[in-house]
């Protein structure tokens, strides 16, 4: 089948490849010139680049704080995600009685947007006495239903011969998960990782309405109070916001495989 | 045993899924605010959202425009898998870039897309003007007409490369046998898409439907970065409305009920979108 020139195909992705990078460029240059900010035409090559409004950031804002937060909240859902997730997928593997209501109300919570359920989520968390704490923040967040299929896939896929010989032996179904299932889901894993990772990194929203304290503010939250302090007038802000961005899209070069099929999985977001 | 692994899971969607929803229909029929005690007011919450509140119905209206945006940004996507998935070098590549924007922290990209939409520097304006489309720079994200198109813009470059893996993904497990065999038969390469390729990548389409619809009910961090719903209410959607009755004006049970016609609204148009394609989207989303 090599009927057909290539050139307009070349041609027209590369099009579209310039559009979909330009937004990116446009902000990395203001963010090492912020030339772009005072004068008119804007220049389409950074002159003098510096990275002084990099070193601004830190002065600027308590950018270390809300890292240090971002860091916390995610590092306890993905931690939480991985255990609860493997959990409960091995459970969906075995038989029992009521696995049926199980999967439907899975399902169906798969179909309730967390933007549904913001206010009563507010006043859950607030009778919980977890408002403006990392676990507060966390917990909506800590047990994903697409990823919990992702586990369940995986665990399917491994012989069941392994883990009837493996209670024969005497290990208990905890046993199993972390010697037997785990270690042969590495892909699985690294999904789970991965996904809910990304979406604790980003959120915003439930920051937004469980914080209470400066102190307790992640980076999206702080980056969007410091564009309101600051509005569109240092370079800063977009240095802020590439920093913001890098870890995202390093780990999303990294590992975009497991991404992408994770996300092709649940095709929604959970 | 097996409960015991499913215990924590269960207790955090029955705490933060299953629970919410009922409480927001209790909520609902409520007069209730943290300071006073609940009181029973049945339709109340309901009567003043649909007759009495001007801005529900334009936060409505601009969802189903934000809504509408969806079945152009799944064009463009159908266009660009198509491209991606030709024999072509470098075409990972290709779908790397356009998938680069995708899991990107919205916020960052609000503030990105402020900048591009900026109306005295803004790379836009910029090559607007050079190109002597306008003589004077649109204020986009200030005025009336532009600012919900801006939004919409900036949430399909975001968008774009999720709907074009998943319509990739469709397109990969057509059995290229079909398309052959079909062109042996001499139907031409438009034929072939019509006749092969559309009807047999249904589900992917229709999947992109449901997500671009979930989209619309959901691209709070976009909009309240981006405008906060301004200017006046030109880009409050339901999500930003809820937010504000919620959090701004401490009206908890009247944004419990605008929540529930949220829900209600967001199901039926799925179960309509799912029924229209034969539930197929549902099949594809259980594998």
């Amino acid at each position: 089948m090599h009927r057909y020139p290539r050139w307009p195909i070349h041609l027209a992705l590369l099009a579209i490849s310039i559009a979909m990078l330009v937004p990116f460029y446009w902000v990395l240059k203001t963010s090492v010139t912020g030339e772009n900010i005072f004068s008119y035409p804007p220049s389409l090559i950074p002159h003098a680049p510096h990275p002084f409004y990099y070193v601004d950031v830190w002065y600027y804002i308590p950018f270390a704080r809300y890292f240090l937060n971002s860091v916390a909240v995610s590092v306890l859902t993905v931690a939480a995600n991985v255990t609860l997730n493997a959990m409960a997928g091995y459970a969906l593997t075995r038989d029992f009685a009521g696995r049926r209501v199980v999967l439907m109300l899975f399902l169906s919570c798969m179909m309730v947007p967390f933007q549904a359920t913001i206010i009563p989520a507010y006043l859950i968390t607030g009778r919980l006495g977890l408002l403006d704490s990392y676990l507060g923040l966390a917990l909506p967040q800590c047990s994903t239903i697409v990823c919990i299929f992702v586990f369940k896939a995986s665990f399917e896929a491994v012989p069941s011969a392994l883990a009837d010989a493996a209670r024969i032996d005497g290990l208990s179904d905890w046993g199993i998960i972390w010697r037997i299932m785990l270690p042969l889901s590495k892909a699985a894993v690294a999904t789970n990782v991965i996904l809910s990772f990304i979406w604790s990194w980003n959120n915003f929203l439930w920051p937004l309405i469980v914080t209470r304290s400066a102190d307790m503010q992640t980076l999206p939250l702080g980056l969007a109070r410091f564009l309101s302090y600051q509005e569109d007038t240092t370079g800063a802000l977009y240095a802020f916001c590439i920093m913001v961005l890098a870890p995202g899209i390093l780990l999303f070069l990294l590992a975009q495989k497991e991404f992408i099929e994770g996300l092709a999985a649940g095709a929604t977001k959970g | 045993m097996i409960w015991c692994l499913l215990a924590p899971s269960l207790a955090i969607f029955l705490a933060y899924r299953v629970l919410p929803l009922a409480w927001n229909v209790v909520l609902s029929f409520e007069d209730w605010s943290p300071l006073h005690p609940a009181r029973w007011i049945g339709w109340d919450n309901y009567d003043e959202m649909l007759f009495d509140d001007d801005v529900f119905w334009q936060a409505l209206w601009n969802t189903l425009l934000f809504m509408a945006s969806a079945p152009i940004a799944i064009a463009m996507a159908l266009g660009l898998a198509l491209l991606v998935n030709a024999d072509i070098r470098g075409r990972d590549v290709y779908r790397t870039i356009v998938f680069l924007s995708y899991p990107l922290m919205t916020v960052a990209v609000a503030i990105i897309w402020r900048w591009m939409f900026d109306e005295r520097v803004g790379l836009i304006n910029y090559v607007a003007r050079s190109l002597g489309l306008v003589d004077r720079p649109i204020e986009f994200l200030n005025s009336f007409d532009w600012a919900l198109p801006s939004v919409i813009v900036a949430n399909i470059w975001q968008t774009l490369g999720f709907y074009m893996i998943v319509l990739l993904t469709g397109l990969q497990s057509i059995p290229p046998e079909l398309r052959e065999a079909a062109a042996i038969d001499g139907a031409g390469a438009v034929r072939r898409f019509w006749a092969i390729t559309m009807p047999l990548l249904r589900p992917a389409v229709f999947l992109c439907f449901v997500i671009g619809m979930l989209n619309s009910f959901t691209s709070f961090d976009l909009v309240y970065v981006m405008t906060g719903g301004g200017p006046g209410r030109a880009t409050e959607l339901l999500v930003t409305y809820i937010y504000k009755l919620g959090f701004a004006q401490t009206r908890f049970d009247y944004a419990a009920a605008v929540t529930v016609f949220f829900f209600a609204l967001l199901i039926s148009v799925t179960a309509v979108a799912n029924r229209l394609s034969g539930d197929d989207a549902g099949a594809m989303r259980a594998d």
